[in-house]
């Protein structure tokens, strides 16, 4: 009886010992077949080239509470959302949905670009895979900086180098450790880090990309130059915007385009276009519902396209935006040819070069002139005046841009004394220059969340 | 063999004697009625004789000595041996067969089968006889009503029905009971088993029983036994079948907003301007017919009487009534089985087929075809080699539109009109403006218009299962103690899919306009080909297990030993396809060619789009190794001491080896205290302790250690494929693990007038996946789950078996099933947690230290504001109507009242039967007590953009005064939604969930062929039942049925069935 007793149990354990030692591999099996552990340059690169993170996260809260459009007291009614209803008018707080929000979406790109970074430091750089190494790299440090210039515009003062150092600034996540706590940086330290990371970019992107959802050199030159521009260090703003024209100058003529089509632009046939991203579009910002402001509208000659092709009558005599670069895709909140001309004109201005200036903004706004009618170039007679129109023309041709609201605070740090004025329901909202409400407030959930520093309002 | 020997060896020993004669009288133990009729067989003497009407007997025997055989239906039988010194007056007392009551004497676990009375652990068994006595399509559906210690979770998110076996065991892992069939664990859908191949059920409760199927057992482990063929058994056939009818389902239940009502809000809504982007929109957006009439109105093409006369036609018409007449009818369900079993010697088989086909209120079709063959034999001595296969095959098609399902965009508004007086089908706006629709594309666009009762028959939906099940087993006895056996299962089901939606469907025409570009003449360009759009999608799913295990089994002396020692792998792979064709004609099979990746413009808008490919490629892989053990030791037949084993490891994505392997235990004991000899408790003769201890584990398969992307599909823009996040690092993910304890005390009554079980156990759930809130800086968004809460809990489990009468032909029985069950969180990070978080309509897991699991919480609430008729709370101890402070973060959650369990902490079943001669009549109740739910009420968001509310509308505060008789907030624009959630989570829509519902009732009629002689069969039973039959009781005054209370959840439909059961023998 022992002896069968032993040989059953000899073959059991035997059994046991083949099974198990194949089982490692039997249980190394991916438990989902489209899963992976992004450690492949083609998994980072995956990443990179999700149009539903990457290219469509742009901050919509510093568009809404812009004095580029408006609501009737009914639109205003019809919002569903209390929370956007709330930011229209620059309430105090409850500005922000819980959860799902603006700086949910920027952080996100964050950490996207945060993965591709610390991935790629685990993967060496070879003579074979350098272009696509380099490529994504530099795509992961263009998304970074991209997203703390968008943030810090929405929820902080305007740049000033007197106070930077003290400014409240963003929480500054460089990994993607993501239980960190959040300690808020001074607008100092935030702007040298997107400067770094664009910085960064720059060598390492391509000056063609594979598509206008990828960034490339002209791009994060452009966006440098924005970035400078928001700083006011004009000096700097100028070379990047000029280093970005030096790479691509391509400029639409409007004469070429339909102005009965209903989306004049498409993102794919935009030669202005650099890169491709677009800016969440909440129904209060929606061009069915959103009026543009008569005083933009008026403000465009009658021999301006623009006024025909970034604008369509409703039927109650307003007027709707549909020049978006982006076409339907949302508004454009990406990089273009355009813009560059602009801040190298203000630039131009700035330092007194008035008839380099009055050059780069006339060769912008020929292609925005009727054909048909005489063009007559604009000509300033101090550098004030060149300016003044330049700032004029800026806000022409960047509707709807995401930059509308960095451009009143930056002015208005310079004494331009913008107001911005709503009306609801005969009660009559004003943000005053410089007030403390242009930098909005943190989401709520979030303050409670860290225990950051919630602005002052 | 021996005893046989022995009774010859005496009867001729005795041979000298002379006759003797044996009077008796043969009467019920329980309450010592004569019994008439009882058969006596003289085992020896091969004679037969039957008592009189006073239950008596005479014998005349002349051998000296021979067995008696007492055999009465519904008796057991009794063997009396006589001699010569034998009373000559016997009273012979018979006792009653568990008709009802059926006896446990064997729980299977899946791994073994063990005799109850030995085992430690907690089992719950349902015998065919209890099973039967419900007529579903389905095995589990039945088990709610009949099973001790589970529920059917409706009350949560989580939930949807799904049985939970004492308690939640997990947070947000899976929930369900791991379901076992034979011997593995069924990976198909369950709904391809046949109920009539059912033998028995096994419920194992406790962390003893569970343990032996380790990481997967810590909800619960149901073990499906199935009907096989036993050896030395003559050919028997069983067959069954049953219609039955579902009635219609009432409508009226849905407490929806009047058409009326609605009417009103609109036109309160048309006079705020509500509408004007709408009308006004350049995307033509749909307008209901009031908004379209107060247009014209407006724009004075309408008179105000006109209007009037519109308005109060349409203020008639009802939807509900509507799908109620041309939508909702009669189901219909049949049901046929038959089978055969039979073994010689050395062979036992069964062979069963069964057949479904169902036709539900909505007239969906369900068929299902089911075959099982299972074959054993002894080929040689101490080998049993055992084969089954198992084949299902189904077809499931879709019906008419469900009443709030699935309209093409939002709802139907409340005064939708279907159909004319003649009936004839109308259209309904969708989408687009009434007036757009018949000019766009002046007649050369297709029909963009919506019929409701048409529509349904051009989309026509499948899904056909077809599940071969094959299994294989090798069992050799290596010593008279000693089996070794192998055991293999491999199951394969493969699902189709097709979703038809041909050229007359609302989708189709809609979505072949959008892309259509009418170009100067009459040239017409179809960028969606003119035809059909057809969906296919394709998924296999293999299972394969393998088990090797020995099995021990010793008796010597007064001890006794069983063990059981095994390794086992387990593969199941999932593989899935989906694919579309656009331009599709079922006639010919054609389809058209179309450009994914050139956006196209739309009709309207002057937009461009892409058209989505629908196709999609999935495979799924879970593959666990296991090596598992337990023995258990019996001294004296009166203690037992066990202890059971099992160590899991899977291929979970990114754990490391370490913790791939889980070890899980179990120990426990039991003491027959009846049979010691200090033991003389008459009343109750049989008293066994046991207690069990052990740990049980849970796994979420989707769960990953470390940081994963899933590849999404190729972007149309850059275009190259794109990732997404799925999982976020988290090193310290580990299985979940519950640990029970658990005391039993099983008893019997003097006469088996009761019998039972009273049970007591308390859990720990310890590295549960809970949520943890996360600054949403870190970029991952606002939570992440992780191994990270803890909970304990306690209950009772008790199980009654009572014969209440039993007077002559007469007996009332009962089975009730009592549990109790309160659990609560130890912890879970939710730190600094706004207090509206807590409030889901659907409760969602609390998270609350020291409070359950599932809790019900509320606001306080202040009453309606006697001016406005805003509901209001308390900010800082003052009464307040400022919304952002109270559904925002000024309400703490210490702020909110707290109510109760959300999930019932009372609950189980009570059975009652009655027989009288051949007819059996059992009524069975199952209640749930001690629990809260949320009652529906007013959202005004809901209605004013999603045309659904909540009949309270009628009810709402509409001048000062109305707050004395109503808690319904009046109605504001513009929405305020946190007002909204405001009055959704306060107190006032808080009741109690208490109720008592009427399960089944069944009644069948015995046909016996020792009496009816004619009858062809051994035995037939008719038998009728009606089941859903709704609530008996209620807590909630408005008679909400607390398990069937969402927007357009309607209660299940009444089923009547009627049947027939035979067996032939």
């Amino acid at each position: 009886m022992n002896r069968k007793y032993k040989n059953a149990v000899t073959i059991l354990v035997i059994g046991c010992l083949i099974c198990f030692s194949g089982c490692k591999k039997f249980l190394d099996e991916k438990t989902n077949k489209k899963l992976a552990v992004p450690n492949t340059i083609s998994d980072l690169q995956a990443l990179m080239d999700n149009p539903s993170k990457i290219n469509s996260s742009s901050p919509c809260s510093g568009e809404i509470s812009t004095d580029d459009y408006y609501l009737t007291d009914a639109k205003w009614a019809s919002i569903a959302e209390i929370e956007q209803r709330r930011m229209y008018n620059w309430e105090k707080d409850n500005l922000f949905a819980r959860a799902s929000n603006d700086w949910s979406k920027v952080y996100m790109v964050i950490y996207y670009s945060n993965t591709v970074l610390e991935g790629l430091s685990t993967i060496p750089r070879t003579p074979a895979n350098a272009p696509d190494w380099d490529n994504v790299k530099g795509q992961a440090y263009y998304c970074r900086g991209s997203s703390y210039l968008e943030a810090v515009n929405v929820w902080s003062l305007a740049y000033d180098p007197a106070s930077s150092g003290a400014d409240l600034g963003l929480p500054l996540r460089l990994n993607t450790n993501f239980s960190e706590v959040s300690v808020r940086a001074n607008v100092q330290q935030t702007f040298d880090q997107l400067i770094h990371d664009i910085k960064a970019s720059i060598p390492l992107l391509p000056v063609v990309p594979l598509s206008k959802f990828r960034p490339s050199k002209p791009a994060a030159y452009g966006l440098l130059g924005r970035a400078y521009l928001t700083m006011r260090d004009y000096e700097n703003a100028y070379q990047y915007a000029d280093s970005c024209l030096s790479l691509k100058s391509d400029l639409v003529d409007y004469n070429t385009l339909s102005v009965t089509d209903k989306y004049p632009f498409s993102f794919e046939n935009n030669k202005e276009s650099m890169y491709f991203k677009s800016i969440s579009t909440p129904p209060i910002i929606v061009n069915t519902i959103a009026i543009i402001s008569p005083e933009l509208f008026n403000s465009y000659d009658a021999s301006d396209l623009r006024k025909r092709v970034f604008f369509k009558k409703n039927t109650d005599n307003t007027y709707r935006f549909t020049g978006s670069y982006g076409g339907l895709f949302g508004y454009f909140g990406g990089v273009a040819t355009d813009e560059m001309f602009l801040i190298k004109a203000e630039c131009l201005a700035r330092k007194g070069r008035v008839t380099e200036c009055m050059d780069v903004l006339n060769k912008l706004l020929i292609t925005r002139w009727d054909k048909t009618k005489v063009y007559v170039p604009y000509a300033a007679t101090s550098p004030a005046d060149a300016l003044s129109l330049v700032l004029k023309e800026r806000r022409k041709e960047l509707v709807n841009r995401g930059l509308r609201w960095v451009d009143v605070k930056r002015l208005n740090k310079e004494g331009a004394g913008i107001t911005m004025i709503r009306t609801l329901n005969n009660t009559v909202y004003k943000l005053l220059p410089n007030d403390l409400r242009s930098a909005l407030p943190i989401p709520d959930d979030v303050i409670v969340i860290s225990g950051m520093e919630q602005n002052k309002r | 063999m021996k005893n046989l020997f022995i009774i010859i060896l005496l009867a001729f020993t005795f041979q000298v004697n002379a006759q003797y004669k044996i009077t008796g009288k043969v009467v019920s133990e329980t309450d010592a009625k004569p019994l008439t009729g009882v058969t006596i067989r003289l085992t020896l003497k091969k004679t037969t004789i039957h008592t009189d009407g006073t239950g008596s007997f005479n014998l005349i025997l002349s051998t000296t000595t021979d067995t008696l055989e007492f055999s009465h239906l519904g008796y057991r039988k009794k063997r009396i041996a006589i001699n010569p010194n034998t009373l000559a007056t016997l009273i012979v007392k018979l006792e009653l067969q568990e008709q009802v009551l059926e006896e446990v004497n064997i729980v299977s676990s899946g791994y073994q089968k063990l005799p109850k009375e030995r085992a430690t652990g907690s089992f719950s068994y349902i015998g065919q006889k209890t099973f039967n006595q419900q007529v579903g399509t389905t095995v589990l559906s039945r088990l709610e009503a009949v099973a001790n210690g589970l529920f059917a979770d409706r009350s949560t998110m989580a939930g949807d029905g799904k049985l939970i076996v004492r308690g939640l065991s997990t947070i947000r892992g899976p929930q369900g009971a791991l379901i076992v069939l034979d011997n593995f664990p069924y990976e198909g859908n369950l709904d391809n088993l046949n109920p009539n191949d059912i033998e028995n059920i096994t419920v194992l409760k406790d962390a003893a029983a569970t343990s032996i199927w380790g990481a997967r057992a810590g909800n619960g482990v149901i073990v499906i036994t199935t009907k096989k063929g036993n050896f030395n058994q003559p050919l028997a056939i069983d067959f069954n079948v049953n219609s039955t009818i579902l009635t219609k389902p009432d409508l009226g239940y849905l407490k929806q907003i009047t058409s009326a009502d609605f009417i009103g809000v609109e036109e309160y809504l048309f006079a705020k301007r509500k509408y004007d982007d709408q009308i006004n929109s350049i995307y033509k957006q749909g307008l209901t017919p009031i908004i379209e009439l107060l247009v014209r109105k407006r724009q004075g093409e309408l008179s105000e009487s006109a209007y009037n006369a519109a308005k109060a036609d349409l203020s008639t018409v009802s939807l509900r009534d509507q799908f109620s007449r041309y939508l909702y009818k009669q189901g219909l369900n049949q049901q046929y089985a038959l089978s055969f079993k039979g073994g010689s010697r050395d062979h036992a088989w069964s062979l069963s087929t069964g057949y479904d086909h169902n036709s539900s209120v909505l007239d969906e079709k369900y068929n299902r075809f089911n075959v099982r063959f299972q074959n054993t034999m002894r080929p040689v001595k101490n080998l049993e080699i055992q084969t089954g296969i198992f084949y299902t095959q189904s077809k499931s098609g879709s019906g008419r539109p469900a009443y709030g399902g699935n309209e093409p965009g939002i709802a139907l508004f409340p005064y939708a009109r279907l159909a004319d007086q003649q009936g004839n089908s109308l259209a309904v706006m969708r989408g687009r403006r009434v007036g757009y629709i018949d000019t766009a594309g002046r007649g050369r666009l297709l029909d963009s218009r919506y019929y409701p009762l048409e529509d349904y028959k051009h989309v026509v939906n499948t899904i056909s299962v077809s599940d071969v099940v094959f299994n294989a087993g090798i069992s050799y006895k290596l010593m008279k103690s000693l089996t070794a056996d192998l055991k293999y299962q491999y199951e394969r089901q493969q699902t189709g899919g097709r979703n038809l939606s041909d050229i007359n469907s609302y989708f189709a025409r809609n979505l072949i306009n959008t892309y259509t570009q009418l170009k100067p003449g009459n040239e017409i360009i179809y960028k969606v080909p003119k035809g059909g759009i057809l969906d296919l999608s394709n998924n296999v799913l293999q299972a394969s297990n393998l088990r090797g295990q020995l099995n021990y089994n010793q008796q010597w002396g007064k001890h006794q030993l069983t063990a059981i020692a095994g390794a086992e792998i387990k593969s199941s792979k999932s593989i899935s396809d989906q694919s579309r064709v656009y331009g599709y004609d079922d006639l010919l099979l054609n389809y058209g060619n179309v450009d994914y990746l050139t956006p196209m413009p739309e009709f309207l808008g002057g937009g461009s789009s892409y058209l989505t490919d629908n196709r999609n490629l999935e495979e799924n892989l879970n593959r666990f190794v296991s090596a598992y053990a337990n023995a258990a030791y019996t001294y004296n037949g009166k203690y037992t001491l066990s202890i059971s084993g099992r160590s899991d490891a899977s291929n979970l994505f990114g754990l490391t080896a370490n913790s791939r392997w889980n070890p899980l235990w179990s120990a426990g004991a039991s003491w027959e205290l009846s049979k010691e000899r200090f033991y003389h408790f008459s009343p109750v003769p049989y008293l066994r302790l046991r207690t069990t201890y052990g740990v049980s584990g849970n796994i979420d398969p989707a769960m990953s250690a470390v940081t994963t992307i899933a590849y999404v599909g190729n972007s149309d823009y850059t275009p190259s494929p794109y990732a997404a996040f799925r999982n976020f690092r988290n090193p310290d993910l580990t299985w979940e693990s519950s640990a029970m304890l658990n005391f039993g005390l099983d008893f019997r009554f003097k006469g088996n007038r009761i019998n039972g079980s009273l049970e007591y156990f308390s859990k720990r759930g310890t590295n549960l996946f809970g949520r943890e809130l996360l600054d949403y800086t870190g970029g991952i968004g606002s939570e992440i789950v992780k191994n990270a809460a803890s909970t304990k809990g306690y209950g009772f489990d008790v199980e009654l078996n009572s014969r209440n009468i039993i007077v002559g032909n007469f007996s009332w029985t009962s089975n009730l099933n009592a549990s109790f069950y309160q659990d609560k969180v130890v912890q879970y990070y939710l730190p600094k947690q706004r207090a509206g978080a807590y409030l889901n309509i659907s409760p969602i897991i609390s998270g609350v230290a020291g409070k359950p699991v599932y809790a019900i919480f509320s606001y306080k609430w202040a009453g309606l504001d006697p001016q406005n008729g805003n509901p209001r709370g308390y900010v800082n101890g003052e009464v307040s109507d400022n919304y952002t402070l109270l559904a925002g973060t000024a309400t703490k959650f210490e702020d909110l009242n707290y109510h109760g369990s959300a999930l019932p902490t009372f609950y189980g079943s009570l059975g009652n039967t009655f027989t009288y001669k051949d007819f059996s009549l059992t009524a069975r109740l199952t209640y749930k007590l001690g629990y809260y739910f949320r009652k529906p009420s007013i959202n005004y968001g809901s209605l004013f953009d999603k045309n659904n509310a909540h009949a309270d509308y009628g009810k709402r505060w509409q001048r000062p005064g109305d707050e004395l008789k109503t808690s319904v907030p009046s109605m504001v624009y513009p929405w305020n939604s946190l007002r909204d959630n405001f009055y959704a989570g306060s107190e006032v829509l808080v009741d109690r969930g208490d109720h008592i519902r009427l399960q089944y009732v069944n009644l069948s009629y015995q046909l016996d062929h020792n009496r009816l002689k004619f009858l062809p069969f051994k035995s037939m039973s008719v038998y009728v039942n009606a089941a859903n039959l709704g609530l008996i009781w209620t807590a909630n005054k408005e008679h909400i049925d607390p398990d069937y209370k969402g927007d357009n959840v309607l209660k299940p439909a009444k089923t009547f069935s009627l049947g027939i059961r035979a067996n032939l023998n």
